[in-house]
């Protein structure tokens, strides 16, 4: 461990499997209503009229009889842009726990306030949290995730609850994470015939087609076996290993996405098929004809893994 | 059958060069009139059209602007520059089952100052179409450039006959050595050494940059009629004796990897295979052949594939000047495309044509028959033209 | 504020649209003391893959609050607001508020309200208020 002072709590312990994630749950709505810090300003003219303006809310009643509106209950409790003292909540561990198990995505689905009556000017605020519970992990359009709800009461001096609120957040995980990376500029076009192939290399295997009926194999693949007219088209995953029967340096022009030099070859592999590929990990000037040759495979951008060919063992 | 029965009447072309300045509908025009004139036809005698896919010219637009009227047969051949003797094919068919009388057929382009052929095009395997599938086998490990694809060719070629880059650079030798005595060409009078092939910079290994032809600017167009006719007409016929196309089992375009031994180019046997039957020649007959030179190593596949010499033998045949103008076989007197110009291989039909008529810049002498093939690596075609 | 018609079930609320401009995102999320830099800060809303800054939810709040209170006049009460939140509210998109009410008991009006946006509906929820009994229909 580093000790770094800005983790704490018990995402540095890793994530948590579902069944650890619902017992803090409960961990955390066994601790009741935590006071949090009072509001740093009591209910006040300025903030109101500044809030009445953005909203565009020309009901004069507010400031006609000495109160907020009710809906600006969070608005006074709400931390400033330099926060520094985190006002620590119930919620705090159980949001860090679903971001450390990789439900990073939230989006709130709920949002529920109920008024005692209307905070009055000079009044100050003080919220209490309390974890109310965890449901999940469900499935939702944007990913699987946890409903997370916490219920808020903001109380004046006295302790009299003015303002109560449940606030419900979906925490998901997001689909695969898109990398920076461009786009490689170089796409193969693909179709129903070819498919197969690409969604092979995506998952680390080389895929010729072989026919289901006569076994032929052939690549590059296609709708038929032409040996035997057969449609019924399988695959079968090669063993990865090939002999370089031709190949090219290419220097001249540039290649969009490509350094130059690069090595392309034909490749021929002992299951009796040739597939075209670059040859990597190995210097232009060593590459020969004959060589032993393995698949490796290079992803090109989030949606595109290419095989190539390193040296390898006979 | 079609030996015979139909000639070249008429070549035209404009200057080659690097930049046009005019657009390509205009460089296919003045063509077309261009040959039109030396056949001694006027547009109006035009009934039917031929050129490559890849043109960028309709043919109605090229008639449009040559007042050409009613056309009774167009046609379209594929397979980039292989369509160049296949375009010539196309129209002897039609004059001779008399779907049409005179044939125009022409290949226009600003290949250097437009779109060019040997830059990296991303949009290759942008569709699903069988050609985009087939290209992306190859284009995403970027093998995508003309040079790339016959490259792999010519490494295995050097593996398998021990040739070496001298062996093609010799090639290029001889073209740029044939382009500096032709007026037309864009070499003219700039000869290159073996030496200088060697120290030219890798474009793709083992290709070298003068392994690889120029890029041009320009229009070639040719007037095919029928025989008997073009006998009355203007200038001596280039009698067409022969005329084939050829693709090969498992073709592909220029990456036929998954087939045989990458060694040779069987769909270039193929049309050799038909030329000879067609003509009932052999290659001690022809004088000299026009073979299509995008890059070298294809045309020492090529003197191999039509029998010009045994398999592996063509770096023996180029050696001491074999196919130079005094050699064995002279090829591409004009200077080819790696010394004349590069247009799509249409200018080697014309010069093909000059031999037959003896007004070449190179003539040989006693030129009774002239071979002359289309784009390599791709499905292509062939001709043989004849004096009489 | 407008003439409201009887406070009667079934009463419909007249459409409020706010056009929800930058200035309205920002000036409403400083105003509830938001200071999340996804409500004011562009370039890094679209860097965490919004298309832009967008409401804070107090905000939504306070404009349902205001959505029924400039129905209900200066009189009413708010006793609760109950939101179910949808899509986000975007800067550039605009807010269309309508609402009907749905109950009426001892004085207690529950309004149904729906604010949408390009994408589909914000907020929907009820809110429950109090109007003087003068100012139910007789």
């Amino acid at each position: 461990m580093t000790g770094d002072p800005m983790t704490d709590g018990p995402m540095t312990d890793g994530p948590m499997t579902d069944e650890e994630l619902h017992e803090l749950a409960d961990k955390q709505a066994a601790l009741g209503e935590v006071r949090g810090v009072p509001a740093p300003d009591p209910v006040n003219i300025p903030m109101i009229r500044h809030w009445l303006a953005a909203m565009g809310d020309q009901n004069p009643a507010y400031l006609d009889k000495g109160v907020a509106p009710p809906a600006m209950a969070q608005v006074w409790t709400m931390q400033g842009p330099r926060a520094t003292a985190k006002d620590r909540s119930p919620v705090d561990d159980m949001m860090a726990a679903l971001n450390a198990g990789g439900y990073t995505g939230v989006v709130a689905t709920n949002c529920e306030q109920t008024y005692h009556r209307y905070a009055r000017l000079g009044e100050r605020l003080t919220p209490a949290t309390r974890f109310s519970g965890l449901a999940g992990p469900k499935r939702t359009a944007l990913g699987v995730g946890f409903f997370a709800t916490w219920n808020v009461t903001w109380y004046a001096e006295d302790d009299e609850p003015v303002a109560e609120m449940l606030f419900r957040v979906l925490k998901f995980r997001p689909p695969a994470r898109k990398t920076t990376k461009d786009p490689y500029p170089l796409q193969p076009a693909i179709n129903q015939d070819t498919a197969f192939f690409w969604e092979g290399v995506k998952e680390g295997e080389l895929r010729i087609q072989s026919c289901a009926d006569c076994g032929l194999l052939r690549h590059p693949p296609g709708p038929l076996c032409p040996h035997c007219r057969s449609t019924g088209r399988s695959h079968t995953v090669v063993s990865g290993r090939g002999t370089l029967y031709s190949y090219v340096v290419h220097h001249h022009p540039p290649v969009p996405g490509r350094e130059t030099p690069f090595v392309v070859g034909v490749v021929e592999l002992p299951e009796g098929v040739r597939i075209v590929g670059n040859v990597v990990d190995c210097p232009p000037e060593e590459v020969r004809i004959g060589m032993s040759l393995r698949v490796t495979y290079r992803r090109m951008d989030d949606e595109l893994v290419l095989p190539m060919w390193t040296p390898g063992e006979p | 059958m079609l030996s015979g029965r139909t000639a070249i009447a008429g070549i035209g072309a404009t200057e080659f060069s690097k930049k046009s300045g005019r657009s390509e509908l205009r460089l296919a025009a003045e063509a077309v009139l261009s040959a039109l004139d030396d056949a001694g036809l006027s547009p109006a005698d035009v009934d039917g059209m031929v050129t490559y896919s890849q043109d960028s010219n309709q043919e109605i637009a090229v008639a449009r602007e040559t007042g050409i009227g009613d056309l009774t047969f167009f046609s379209r051949v594929e397979y980039g520059g292989g369509a160049a003797c296949g375009t010539v094919a196309h129209a002897a068919m039609a004059v001779a089952t008399g779907m049409a009388r005179n044939v125009v057929c022409y290949r226009a382009f600003n290949e250097r100052s437009g779109r060019r052929f040997g830059q990296p095009n991303s949009r290759l395997t942008g569709e699903p179409t069988s050609q985009g599938l087939e290209m992306s086998w190859h284009v995403p490990f970027g093998l995508m450039t003309p040079a790339a694809w016959v490259a792999m060719f010519a490494r295995r070629y050097m593996h398998r006959y021990n040739a070496t880059s001298e062996d093609f650079g010799r090639v290029a030798v001889a073209m740029r050595r044939h382009a500096a005595t032709n007026p037309a060409a864009w070499f003219h009078q700039r000869p290159i050494t073996l030496e200088e092939h060697q120290a030219s910079r890798w474009i793709v290994e083992p290709l070298h940059l003068l392994d690889c032809c120029q890029e041009s600017d320009g229009a070639v167009a040719l007037v095919v009629t029928s025989a008997e006719r073009a006998r009355d007409l203007r200038r001596s016929p280039a009698v067409i004796t022969a005329a084939a196309q050829g693709s090969g089992a498992g073709q592909m375009m220029m990456t036929s990897y998954y087939r045989d031994d990458m060694s040779g180019l069987p769909e270039m046997s193929l049309v050799g295979r038909q030329l000879w039957e067609m003509s009932g020649l052999s290659p001690r007959d022809i004088q000299t052949a026009i073979l299509y030179d995008h890059f070298t190593p294809f045309v020492l596949a090529q003197l191999e594939e039509l029998g010009f010499c045994g398999r592996g033998e063509a770096p023996e045949l180029l050696k001491d000047g074999g196919i130079e103008l005094d050699g064995r076989l002279p090829v591409n007197p004009h200077g080819g495309q790696l010394g004349e110009a590069y247009i799509h291989g249409m200018n080697g039909i014309a010069e093909a044509v000059r031999q037959i008529r003896g007004t070449a810049a190179n003539q040989l002498p006693a030129v009774a028959h002239v071979l002359v093939t289309a784009g390599t690596g791709v499905p292509t075609s062939g001709l043989i033209l004849s004096a009489g | 504020m407008t003439e409201r018609g009887p406070v009667e079930t079934g009463a419909v609320l007249p459409e409020l649209s706010i056009d929800l401009t930058p200035t309205v995102v920002v000036s409403t999320a400083l105003a509830t003391r938001d200071f999340t830099p996804v409500h004011h800060d562009t370039q890094l809303a679209r860097a965490q893959g919004s298309k832009d800054i967008f409401l804070n939810i107090l905000t939504t709040m306070g404009l349902v609050e205001r959505y029924v209170t400039d129905w209900a006049g200066p009189e009413a009460v708010i006793k609760s607001i109950n939101v179910k939140l949808g899509v986000p509210a975007y800067a550039g998109d605009r807010l269309s508020f309508d609402g009907t009410v749905v109950s009426l008991e001892d004085g207690q009006v529950t309004v149904e309200i729906r604010g949408k946006v390009s994408l589909g509906d914000h907020a929907t929820g009820t809110v429950t208020l109090t109007v003087p009994k003068e100012d139910e229909p007789c």
